[in-house]
């Protein structure tokens, strides 16, 4: 066992990870339940010879890191729900001008103010969302302390990879929850890695003009450039686990917190005799279509386990099946679901109690 | 007799339209910064909208803000790469109406950035459109056809009167329609430029600036409207100088 062994919460884990893969700048606005992350970056950025700093709202400290990344930092920022929106027109410029940028959202039920207790609704705003004009976000939804780390470390370098934002998307429950947690090692990113930076260069010299990529190498270069990078990102970041599907009549689909009931309810219901297997989505953008793939014949259908009123990852799962299976929604939205209430439902499902779920 | 030259900074026309100030500043931005020998460090940000034209026109590293946030957009730079020269430039629209709040945390954080508005009292890009923070009380605009009211549109905010409260470096404003103002406000920009080479706080400039094309007036009685009007609710001068010098 790695000497970096420590017990942590989800946010701290994020942010400990995010200094960890050489974050130096933090921007960002108190919202629960993420606001630890901001906190930890507060305390420990300085230390690291980082800047943080506390916004003013969500547009200016999205505004500020966009700039941090033009010149050349591992950036990052953090928000829930309300607070996430706000980011958004800073998502769309990040992307327009093709720089890296780590966000999480730490997702919390509700529209509008909502709630600060734990929720899954906010998939499609991460996984459609990022404002206006076409942009893919690579979007890791942790379920674990130990995997908020691993996934923020990762999420740096799939950022600068692709040149691409990447969010963490987690949720109140996996933020908020102590764990066991093994950090990676410390590493420094040098400013002047890369050759497309702001670094104030010499008359003479050519410089770097940020705007709107298209203006600079015109549309056709930039659609294809962007499609080209879609595709790559979708055919090779697919992440997901895959727990007892081999011989599974009913398959659950689940990310976060949902995952992890999900994992108790196949265990109590094999041990039931029940048939039940799961697939969790790690990057739920690009959604592992790949694990749908070569599915036994005893598959009847899949079970999506979502906090939320309508099944947002739903149609994620039809495209991945290809509509093959009927899907049926065991949908808690604002509470954490329980093992026992999934099984019951897979119980209701197999006995033909439940019809298969329209995606609205 | 003095001879100018043109800055080596310059490898563009400005891209404006004819008349109005955002060639002049450029080139005084340009000027500054040369005279400071501060010309192989620049990194610029720029508003969208008319700020946007520096961007081919000036050799520096350049960046082009989402609208409203430039000043934010600096401070970030400025905190990843503090040796180098960051300045923002940005119409009243951006700074003072939709990026009023940008603007004033950079000014409370004390950001030691050159931050240059242009005061043309109007939405230039877009067409011509009323400015909340400039457009005086009376003046046609497309967005305000009958003039602009009081009752109903509010009225025209000196900016700079709030930003000196803040504890800033420097807060100055200069116009361009004589070439006596225009030494002003050279002086005041380069003063912005000097201040964040000796490691200061944070720096405006605003500049009252023509914009012909939107006001539909020809060029020199942009300059004397200016002069006769604008000037009237937007004094030159400067608002404060944490060095002393006045």
């Amino acid at each position: 066992m790695s000497a970096d062994y420590v017990l942590m919460k989800g946010n701290e884990a994020i942010a400990e990870a995010a200094l960890r893969a050489g974050c130096r700048f933090y921007a960002g606005y108190p919202i629960t339940p993420q606001s630890e992350i901001l906190e930890y970056m507060s305390v420990n950025m300085e230390k690291r010879g980082g800047t943080f700093i506390q916004g003013e709202n969500e547009i200016a400290s999205m505004s500020m890191l966009f700039g941090a990344s033009a010149a050349g930092a591992r950036v990052m920022s953090s928000s829930s729900g309300p607070g996430f929106d706000l980011k958004q027109e800073e998502i769309s410029y990040l992307t327009s001008n093709n720089l890296p940028a780590v966000l999480v959202n730490s997702m919390r039920y509700g529209t509008g103010d909502g709630e600060i207790t734990p929720g899954q609704d906010s998939y499609w705003v991460s996984t459609r969302g990022g404002g206006h004009g076409d942009k893919r976000l690579i979007v890791l939804a942790p379920a674990s302390v130990n995997e908020c780390a691993e996934l923020t470390y990762l999420a740096f370098d799939l950022a600068e990879k692709y040149r691409n934002v990447v969010e963490i998307l987690t949720d109140g429950a996996i933020s908020q929850m102590i764990e066991k947690c093994t950090l990676p090692p410390a590493k420094e990113h040098d400013i002047d890695k890369f050759d497309w930076t702001l670094t104030g260069k010499p008359l003479g010299v050519k410089k770097n003009k940020m705007n709107n990529l298209t203006n600079i190498i015109g549309h056709p270069a930039y659609s294809e450039m962007m499609l080209n990078k879609f595709k790559t990102m979708f055919s090779e970041e697919q992440r997901w686990e895959s727990v007892m599907t081999d011989d599974a009549e009913l398959i659950l689909v689940a990310y976060g917190i949902s995952s992890r009931v999900c994992k108790t309810a196949v265990r109590e219901a094999r041990a039931a005799g029940i048939k039940l297997g799961l697939i969790r989505p790690i990057t739920v953008w690009p959604f592992p279509r790949k694990a749908f793939e070569n599915l036994p014949e005893s598959v009847k259908g899949f079970v999506t386990v979502e906090m939320s009123i309508s099944s947002q990852m739903g149609e994620d799962i039809m495209m991945a099946a290809r509509n093959s299976k009927p899907l049926y929604g065991c949908l808690t939205n604002v509470n954490i679901p329980k093992a026992k209430e999934i099984v019951d439902f897979c119980l209701d499902v197999l006995a033909g109690k439940v019809e298969p779920m329209e995606v609205i | 007799m003095p001879v100018y030259k043109t800055p080596k900074s310059i490898i563009a026309p400005s891209g404006c339209c004819g008349g109005c100030g955002h060639g002049i500043i450029q080139r005084l931005i340009a000027e500054s910064i040369e005279e400071l020998g501060l010309q192989d460090q620049v990194i610029a940000c720029v508003d969208i909208a008319c700020s946007e034209w520096s961007l081919d026109c000036l050799d520096y590293d350049h960046i082009a803000g989402p609208h409203g946030r430039i000043a934010s957009v600096a401070t970030g730079i400025k905190k990843v790469r503090p040796d180098k020269t960051v300045y923002a430039l940005a119409g009243d629209g951006s700074s003072y109406v939709i990026g009023w709040t940008e603007t004033t945390y950079a000014a409370v954080r004390d950001i030691p950035i050159t931050m240059i508005v242009v005061n043309n009292g109007i939405f230039g890009m877009t067409g011509g459109q009323m400015n909340l923070a400039t457009t005086l009380i009376g003046d046609k605009t497309v967005s305000s056809k009958a003039g602009r009211r009081r009752e109903t549109m509010g009225h025209p905010v000196d900016m700079l009167q709030a930003i000196k409260t803040f504890d800033v470096e420097f807060a100055a404003r200069g116009a361009l329609y004589d070439t006596k103002h225009i030494d002003e406000t050279k002086r005041f920009i380069k003063k912005g430029f000097e201040n964040q080479r000796d490691n200061k706080g944070f720096s405006i400039i605003e500049v009252l600036s023509p914009c012909p094309t939107n006001w539909k007036l020809d060029p020199v009685d942009a300059m004397e409207k200016i002069k006769n009007e604008n000037e009237k609710v937007f004094p030159v001068g400067v608002y404060t100088d944490r060095g002393g010098n006045k």
